[in-house]
């Protein structure tokens, strides 16, 4: 094939030539030719730029590890390591069955409400403190105001909160409620107020021009517009929520991360490996729903 | 050369996508193809670099039986085959040049591809390649910055880049507007006669595909209806090819465009 | 008939059970209106929300009861003992942004393959897709603080444990940011580079990772963001860090000096988010 591209060009250059317009074709060559290279001159230099990124990032990583050393492992080490992945398939079924509180199906059952409480409360508690944070339905003064104590709440670790609340509730699940309530309403108040600040303001004009009044403006032009974020948000956080229910659990917030850490520090792998399987399950399960139900609410039934 | 042999397309689902097409093109012309949407255009068009593969039938390039080309050998056939795609297919982040320049990957190591690192000589042919299209000036630009028309000349000089003696054009206007698809016409219609590259292009604007193209192809439910040149296209022939219904023109495209969004 | 059967068939279950509204117009034409589901979902929340008050002994009238006791720690928190950040805090503090740094950019480095892997629109084998997704799940949804004591007991107490522990966080929550964003990619790109010869690596490469790499390194700002924040807690259970800290002096109930942690911490934390937002506005405009 290519042989015949080559043909084609010589019969078009004799063509050319036979129409006395050699120079011309070669003088807008060497046009093209000109242009090309200049522009190619004029390429931005992006090498070093990058040198330099890649040798910060470098320089900033060398730097972290300097702190970490690897001190081999403990002499118990390589057992334990054997010892939790052997008893894995081995759980103690005693435990995962057992229907009494001691048992894994109630601590299930008191995780799930810990977090169940602790978004309910969460989310509650986060929209009269973002409308009150959103520039576009209050003053910029006092939108600051509450955003500035709802970055403080968030910045508060939440085992702080879990000791604050203690002594208030006593150690347990009770705790565990208030702890989380608390802890939503940073991260749950942050994405409700994008919601209202997104809202499309055209609607309400539409419904001022049907001569609405300003509860039927909110019930008709702003809870569609919100709801679908609002429950989308919440569900987000149950998830986050379910996965730190456990965590609380160390500090005697209830829920099933307390006696799964006992049982860690006590070497009972047995009983470690019948939490591990409920924790894993339940979140795995919760994590699916929660996307199925998200989907729905973007992308609407079907 | 490419041939269709009693060519047929029968989809997975049972769908005849082409019936018994027998074809015969020459190096270096410029064929429309034209018919409704979902007539087997796009069908037609891309069982010859095999992005569909036929079901029945031989289809031969070059010399080739295009079907019994396998891995490396077919990605080595597909070289000399450039195609055009509708939404352009563009690394709308990147700039205009390393679009182009994507089209050399095939024939480096990868280590070079991974770095990105591409010799002067293969910048200037790619810069060439866009000096061909009259859009140098855009080529450290990002591809997201351009139109939709500077878009598919992009796109158009990535593929020339390549060097093919085919092109296949899969709707290459139909996202553009009215005057900007007549200028992108015209630069296949230059290139098709400057390099003797032939090309293949499905259109839905009749006028365009009457005015640029040296030859049309109806197609209808699969099947060819017409084959002929453009000067012999008549009002019958485009009823025949259209069913009877109204022929899109340039200024029906959205209309055209709505009825395929509602159909 | 059948046709009639296949249409109940494909109606959800609720709309069987409580048939739609049948709403005949004046011009003749009638239309199903589907019975709200919200009154249903009201009373699954309700019962659901009765059950956990009872399995978690949650109680209004105790936190009003002793709502007096809320502000004695919190008012020590508040009052926080300034001279012990100089002394004590920056060191840890230090140690837990060196994990945070390593521990993201190891769990980000592994995220990178097996966001990959688990991405429907490039894997096209369904099994190993769901096969990599399950694993995935898997190690997001074991607590970090879970790890970090397993890891504790099987290295020695200290900053590595705890680094491998942000490890497996970060490589959990990465390869799930990362294969959701890698599934809205344009894909017209890759069949171009497939149109014309490239074999699927170098497709790959060459028309994917560019739309990638942006929302990679953005992902990878974000973990750090959030490991930071972990990293105070992996202390407790040894794992080095400023954790350590909190906990030794929470368990000493010398709340003016967690106070002054937690200040610190805040900042740092400040400081952090506005670098990394400087960082993402330049990625925006560059890439």
């Amino acid at each position: 094939m290519e042989a015949v591209m080559n043909e084609h060009e010589e019969m078009k250059k004799t063509e050319r030539t036979a129409n006395g317009d050699v120079a011309g074709d070669i003088l807008s060559r060497l046009e093209s030719r000109v242009r090309v290279l200049e522009k190619l001159m004029s390429e931005p230099k992006m090498l070093w730029m990058r040198l330099l990124i890649f040798g910060i990032i470098a320089v900033i990583v060398y730097w972290g590890s300097s702190a970490i050393t690897y001190n081999g492992i403990t002499d118990r080490g390589s057992g334990i390591a054997v010892n939790v992945f052997k008893n894995l398939l081995n759980p103690d079924r005693e435990l995962l069955f057992n229907l009494t509180r001691d048992g894994v199906p109630f601590l299930v059952l008191e995780t799930i409400g810990i977090a169940v409480l602790g978004t309910v409360f969460g989310a509650i508690l986060a929209i009269p403190i973002s409308f009150l944070s959103a520039t576009n339905i209050v003053p910029k003064g006092i939108a600051y105001l509450f955003r500035a104590i709802v970055l403080f709440i968030r910045t508060i670790p939440s085992l702080m909160w879990a000791l604050i609340w203690i002594r208030v509730t006593g150690p347990g699940a009770f705790c565990g409620v208030t702890t989380q309530s608390i802890c939503s309403i940073g991260m749950i108040s942050k994405m409700y107020i994008m919601a209202i600040e997104n809202l499309d303001t055209g609607i309400l004009e539409s419904l001022d021009a049907c001569g609405c009044n300003t509860f039927e403006k909110i019930r008709v032009g702003i809870i569609p517009q919100l709801s679908a974020s609002f429950i989308s948000t919440a569900i987000y956080r149950f998830d986050i929520n379910l996965k730190d229910a456990t965590v609380l659990g160390i500090v005697g917030a209830g829920g099933i991360g307390s006696p799964l850490m006992q049982s860690i520090s006590s070497f009972k792998y047995q009983r470690v490996a019948a939490f591990l399987w409920a924790l894993v399950l339940l979140v795995v399960i919760i994590e699916w729903i929660s996307t199925q139900i998200r989907a729905r609410l973007a992308h609407g039934r079907s | 050369m490419i041939e269709f042999k009693n060519v047929s397309k029968v989809y997975p689902n049972g769908t005849r996508g082409l019936n018994q097409i027998n074809l015969k093109i020459e190096q270096g012309e410029f064929l429309a193809i034209i018919g409704l949407s979902g007539a087997g255009k796009s069908t037609l068009i891309r069982t010859i670099n095999r992005m569909i593969d036929i079901t029945e039938g031989r289809l031969i390039v070059d010399d080739v039986d295009v079907m019994s080309l396998k891995g490396r050998q077919m990605r080595r056939y597909r070289r000399k085959v450039g195609m055009i795609f509708q939404s352009f297919n563009l690394v709308s982040r990147a700039t205009v040049i390393r679009n182009v320049l994507t089209s050399n990957v095939p024939d480096m190591p990868f280590w070079k591809t991974f770095f990105g690192a591409y010799s002067t000589d293969q910048k200037i042919r790619a810069l060439e390649a866009l000096d061909k299209v009259n859009i140098l000036d855009k080529a450290y630009h990002r591809c997201d910055e351009l139109s939709g028309g500077q878009m598919q000349r992009v796109a158009l000089a990535r593929t020339l880049n390549q060097n093919p003696s085919i092109i296949l054009a899969d709707e290459p206007v139909a996202s553009l507007d009215p005057i900007i698809a007549d200028v992108v016409m015209s630069d296949f219609a230059r290139i098709n006669r400057d390099m003797n590259i032939t090309i293949l292009l499905n259109i839905h604007h009749v006028d365009l595909a009457l005015k640029y193209a040296t030859r049309v192809i109806g197609i209808r439910a699969g099947e060819i209806v017409y084959d002929g040149p453009t000067s012999e296209v008549t009002q019958e022939v485009l009823d025949m090819v259209y069913n009877g219904k109204a022929i899109p023109k340039t200024t029906d495209v959205e209309n055209e465009e709505l009825k395929e969004m509602v159909g | 008939m059948a046709a009639k059967k296949a249409k109940e068939k494909k109606m959800p279950l609720f709309d069987r059970i409580i048939k739609p509204q049948h709403i005949t117009l004046p011009n003749g034409h009638s239309v199903d209106r589907p019975r709200s589901r919200t009154p249903l979902i009201l009373l699954c929340l309700v019962a659901v929300v009765a059950v956990s008050i009872y399995a978690t002994g949650f109680s209004i009238s105790t936190i009003i009861k002793r709502a007096d006791q809320l502000p004695v720690i919190f008012g020590q928190i508040l009052t926080p003992n300034w001279s012990f950040i100089g002394a004590r805090v920056m060191p840890p503090l230090l140690e837990t942004i060196q994990m945070s740094i390593v521990g993201t950019v190891a769990g980000c480095l592994i995220a990178l393959p097996l966001s990959i892997l688990s991405s429907a629109n490039i894997n096209r084998n369904r099994p190993t897709l769901l096969f990599f997704r399950l694993i995935l799940s898997i190690i997001r949804s074991i607590p970090t603080l879970v790890y970090a004591s397993i890891l504790a007991l099987i290295f020695a107490l200290g900053a590595f444990a705890g680094t491998v522990a942000i490890m497996f966080f970060t490589l959990g929550i990465a390869a799930k940011m990362l294969y959701e964003s890698i599934e809205t990619i344009d894909m017209g790109p890759y069949e171009a580079m497939q149109s014309f010869g490239a074999n699927t690596l170098q497709s790959f490469w060459a028309a994917c990772w560019p739309q990638i790499l942006p929302v990679y390194l953005d992902t990878c700002l974000y973990c750090f963001e959030l490991n930071v924040r972990a990293s105070a807690i992996l202390g407790y259970v040894g794992a080095g860090g400023v954790g350590v800290l909190i906990s030794d002096r929470t368990g000493l109930r010398k709340y003016h000096d967690v106070g002054a942690i937690v200040v610190t911490l805040f900042v740092v934390v400040f400081v952090i988010d506005l670098i990394n937002d400087y960082l993402r506005e330049k990625l925006k405009k560059r890439q």
